[in-house]
């Protein structure tokens, strides 16, 4: 009997609740498909940064990269939005992404044009914050803050347009970066805190929820395609599975993480004026060109 | 990986260049592998290039050129000479110092072996070391400089193995202390065994002492201004080898004013030459690096050793051994980063406390820049000062063996791990 | 490398070039990098410089990487063929000349590949900058190389000093 091993690679620490995900999903496709598709599960990045992951995935090689709308956005740029601020509300709405006739006609464009299977993004990181040593309630507040971003270009218009300025800085200097002062904050989620004890550098959680980060869980097409059908649908169907479960599993890992730097002794500060950040957030659509396709997206979910 | 590891020796033994050798075995894994792209090999080595971390080695190995260049090693040496000339081995000596300075600011041993090797090992030689263990002090005394915060082999696996990170620096200065102690007995006793001639007979006057200082200030500056540097949030890490360059230029050419145009222009290819060679095999193991990480062999080596005692002591040491044998081939960063989620969380359920066994584990894992086949910091110091391998080695058993047994001590002194984080946090 | 007229002008050419370049793509890091540490400091940071100085090093390396080769500055264990008689260290020397040459001819047609059929990839996710522009190093910096090794072979062949 023919078996597949597909070898999945994320950025993520072991102890990330993505990282257990993961290793279910691949459990439950192994016990679906009476072990015929295995999936080998590499955190840290181990196989490489997530750009040449891609470029291998492109040329038909059997990995898999969990990745963000972002990313996919340099291949298909409609699919940035989904990365934009204050665009996804919260998980249900991520999952319900997956029925927009927008959205699916982007994912098919991905495969066809670019050889990216998007497997499914049922996998909610949860809301971004932004963490600094000072309070932060209103866009002003964050003028003059240099806050490590990712370095993508959307990401950097995201925060620019919600008043901070964006630094591109590696993973690796952020603790350095931020006890030297040579950033003045980061945007992350709680998890990501607790778990690179940022708090050491970090006085205060501003709950500003800019982004909900969805993840993406992208093959090669052209491997997707030599799957028989009841390979592909276990692939899929246990991808969203294991992600809705994901999700949910973070939304309280997330509530912990809070409350264990509440225990560290990191400041919340909870009343952020939403609205006001929420307008701000509107300029980064504008200048990335992102602007009606935000409205189809958000007409498809009847918002 | 077993066909791998043959083919990689057999080149190694033919003589081939060691980054072709390492690049031929990284083909054999991927014809084993037909099913990974063709175009993968020549994607890692360029994606290495990209690698933000390791930009300090270019930049530390131009700057260690242009302050020979510029007059700063000059009178650095003189200043080494005038405080250390009494003692068998000095300038040896002094380099250690100077790795503990290097420490402070910079978490690449790679960089400031390279840096060092172009700035002194040349009059080390000079002055009647051998040339072995000239290459094997410059590489094993960079042990210094990841092990004094910052270092990225703590950030690491600070942040995999959820063990704050402000513990483990602070966790890394004793140590350091008795590493650099290990490696300055070990270079005395050699020196002693040697027959090295002191330097200098006498004590310093008062008189030349302070003429020495002042000639000396600004090269004795210049770890100083890195720190400010780095603490002041100019720089990070990672780009603290551009200061470098930048104060180097600034004190030849503005006050010392022995940097010239042709100077200038010497140091850049030196430069080139040095960083060919170190990079061009940093790039070409990027593929077999690659194999060790998909077949999980460190994971299995660490697997292997957990079954094998109930002693929280004995699995230590046992584990300090296998990562001490890894490190012979395997990159410190890959060891870090698979080996983290596995043992830890095992030590740590048998009474350890994750920073102090993280400090041994890092440091065993550092080792294996120093030690052949496969060490990167090994190659730069014998490429830039053209030391065969076999001499390096030959000289640096002694080295390693000290430093060997400062880790397995370390494992039964968790008092000495401890005091300053448990001081500070 | 010692061809005849022409072709040894052309490589001689080629060889300044390299270095310039390659001096040019150094400095120019350093350069990036200082400016990027000032630049945040005083609350704009660029955050092209980083892209730049990636992009630069890549090309540093491979550049370097042939100046290096050319100046025998490759380290090797030497042990063993340093043992073997005169005719048989030829022999083995004109091997591992071969493996070098097959190892960057794949350097060059895998690098050239990979350039081309990645030209899609955005470097850094910048919108109309191409990644291949940093892969295209590989190739160019094989290729300078894979000359280097062939003028060994030739002249190992004619019967002058060891190649390696
Ligand atoms: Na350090
Ligand atoms: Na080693």
């Amino acid at each position: 009997q023919e078996s597949w091993t597909l070898r999945f690679n994320h950025v993520l620490g072991p102890n990330e609740p993505f990282h257990k995900g993961f290793l279910a999903w691949a459990d439950r496709v192994a016990e679906r498909t009476g072990g015929r598709l295995k999936i080998d599960v590499y955190h840290s990045s181990q196989l490489g940064v997530e750009e040449d992951i891609i470029e291998q995935i492109r040329q038909g090689a059997n990995v898999g990269q969990n990745t963000d709308a972002a990313r996919l956005g340099n291949y298909v740029p409609g699919i940035a939005v989904v990365n934009g601020p204050y665009m996804v509300a919260n998980k249900e709405e991520a999952f319900a992404l997956a029925d927009s006739p927008t959205m699916q006609g982007w994912i098919e464009e991905l495969a066809e044009d670019h050889g990216i299977r998007v497997v499914c993004f049922d996998w909610v990181q949860g809301q971004r914050h932004f963490f600094t040593n000072r309070p932060v309630r209103a866009p002003e507040d964050l003028d003059g803050l240099r806050i490590r971003t990712p370095p993508a270009p959307i990401w950097q218009e995201s925060i620019r347009a919600l008043g901070a300025t964006p630094v591109a800085m590696n993973f690796g200097d952020i603790y350095t970066g931020l006890q030297s002062r040579a950033v003045d904050g980061a945007e992350l989620v709680y998890t990501n805190i607790t778990a690179a004890n940022l708090n050491e550098v970090l006085s205060h959680a501003n709950e500003t929820g800019h982004i909900l980060l969805v993840n993406f869980q992208i093959v090669s097409e052209e491997w997707f395609d030599g799957l028989p059908e009841d390979v592909q649908a276990a692939l899929t169907e246990e991808c969203r599975a294991a992600g809705q479960e994901t999700s949910a599993v973070i939304a309280d890992a997330l509530e912990a993480a809070k409350a264990e730097l509440v225990r560290r002794g990191m400041t919340i500060v909870e009343d952020v004026d939403l609205e006001a950040f929420r307008k701000a957030g509107e300029k980064a659509y504008e200048v990335l060109g992102l602007t009606e396709a935000r409205a189809k997206v958000l007409a498809d979910m009847g918002r | 990986m077993t066909l791998v590891a043959i083919v990689f020796a057999l080149l190694l033994v033919m003589g081939l260049p060691v980054a072709f050798a390492i690049a031929g075995a990284g083909a054999v894994f991927f014809l084993q592998h037909p099913e990974l792209p063709f175009t993968q090999p020549a994607q890692q080595a360029i994606s290495q290039t990209q690698n933000f971390s390791l930009l300090a080695i270019p930049l530390f190995i131009l700057a260690g050129n242009l302050m020979n260049r510029c007059g700063i090693t000059g009178r650095l040496l003189d200043l080494a000479t005038l405080l250390t000339g009494r003692l068998r081995g000095g300038l040896a000596q002094a380099s250690l110092v100077l790795s503990g300075l290097m420490g402070g600011v910079s978490g690449s041993a790679i960089a400031d072996a390279a840096m060092q090797a172009r700035m002194i090992g040349g009059e080390m030689i000079a002055r009647g070391m051998s040339r072995g263990f000239v290459a094997g002090i410059l590489s094993f005394g960079a042990v210094l400089t990841p092990i004094i915060p910052p270092g990225i082999g703590m950030i690491l696996y600070g942040s995999i193995g959820n063990v704050s990170i402000g513990r483990l620096f602070a966790a890394g200065i004793l140590p350091a202390l008795c590493l650099w102690l290990a490696l300055a007995l070990t270079t005395a006793f050699i020196a002693r065994r040697g027959g090295w001639p002191p330097e200098r007979t006498r004590r310093a006057r008062p008189a030349e002492a302070f003429s020495a200082l002042g000639a000396g200030f600004w090269a004795m500056l210049f770890p100083v201004m890195l720190l400010i540097g780095l603490r002041s949030g100019l720089f990070t890490p990672s780009e603290i080898g551009a200061f470098a360059v930048f104060y180097a230029l600034v004190i030849g050419i503005a006050v010392y004013r022995e940097l010239s145009r042709k100077g200038l222009g010497q140091a850049i290819e030196t430069s080139l030459g040095d960083i060919g060679g170190v990079m061009l095999l940093i790039a070409l193991s990027a593929p077999f690096s690659y194999g060790i990480i998909l077949e999980r062999v460190p994971e299995d080596i660490a697997r292997a050793m957990l079954g094998l005692t109930e002693s929280r002591e004995a699995l230590m040491v046992l584990i300090v051994l296998a990562v001490l044998a890894a490190g012979f081939v395997i990159d410190a960063t890959i060891l870090i980063i698979m080996l983290t989620p596995i043992v830890p969380p095992i030590v740590r359920g048998m009474g350890a406390d994750p920073v102090h066994f993280g400090m041994v584990f890092i440091i065993a894992a550092t080792l294996g820049n120093f030690t052949p086949p496969v060490g990167a910091a090994m190659y730069a110091v014998c490429a830039i000062l053209g030391v065969p391998v076999g001499e390096y080695t030959r000289a640096s058993v002694p080295l390693f063996l000290a430093l060997a047994l400062v880790v397995v001590a370390l494992v039964f002194l968790p008092g000495l791990v401890l005091f300053l984080p448990n001081l500070i946090y | 490398m010692q061809g005849s007229g022409r072709l040894a002008r052309l490589i001689g050419w080629l060889q300044r070039a390299e270095v310039f370049l390659a001096g040019f793509f150094l400095v120019g890091m350093v350069a990036m990098i200082f400016t990027g540490g000032v630049a945040r400091m005083v609350g704009r940071p660029l955050n092209m410089t980083i892209d730049l100085a990636t992009c630069f090093f890549a090309w540093a390396t491979f550049l370097a990487a042939d100046i290096a080769w050319r100046q025998d500055r490759l380290i090797a264990f030497d042990l063993f063929s340093s043992l073997l008689p005169d005719r048989a260290r030829r022999v083995l020397t004109l091997v591992n000349l071969a493996i070098i040459a097959a190892i960057l001819a794949y350097g060059v047609v895998a690098g050239c590949w990979l350039a081309w059929v990645s030209r899609a990839r955005s470097f850094q996710g910048i919108p109309g900058v191409s990644y291949s522009w940093v892969t295209m190093a590989l190739p160019v910096g094989s290729a300078l190389m894979l000359v280097t090794t062939l003028g060994r072979i030739r002249r190992l062949l004619r019967g002058g000093e060891d190649g390696a």
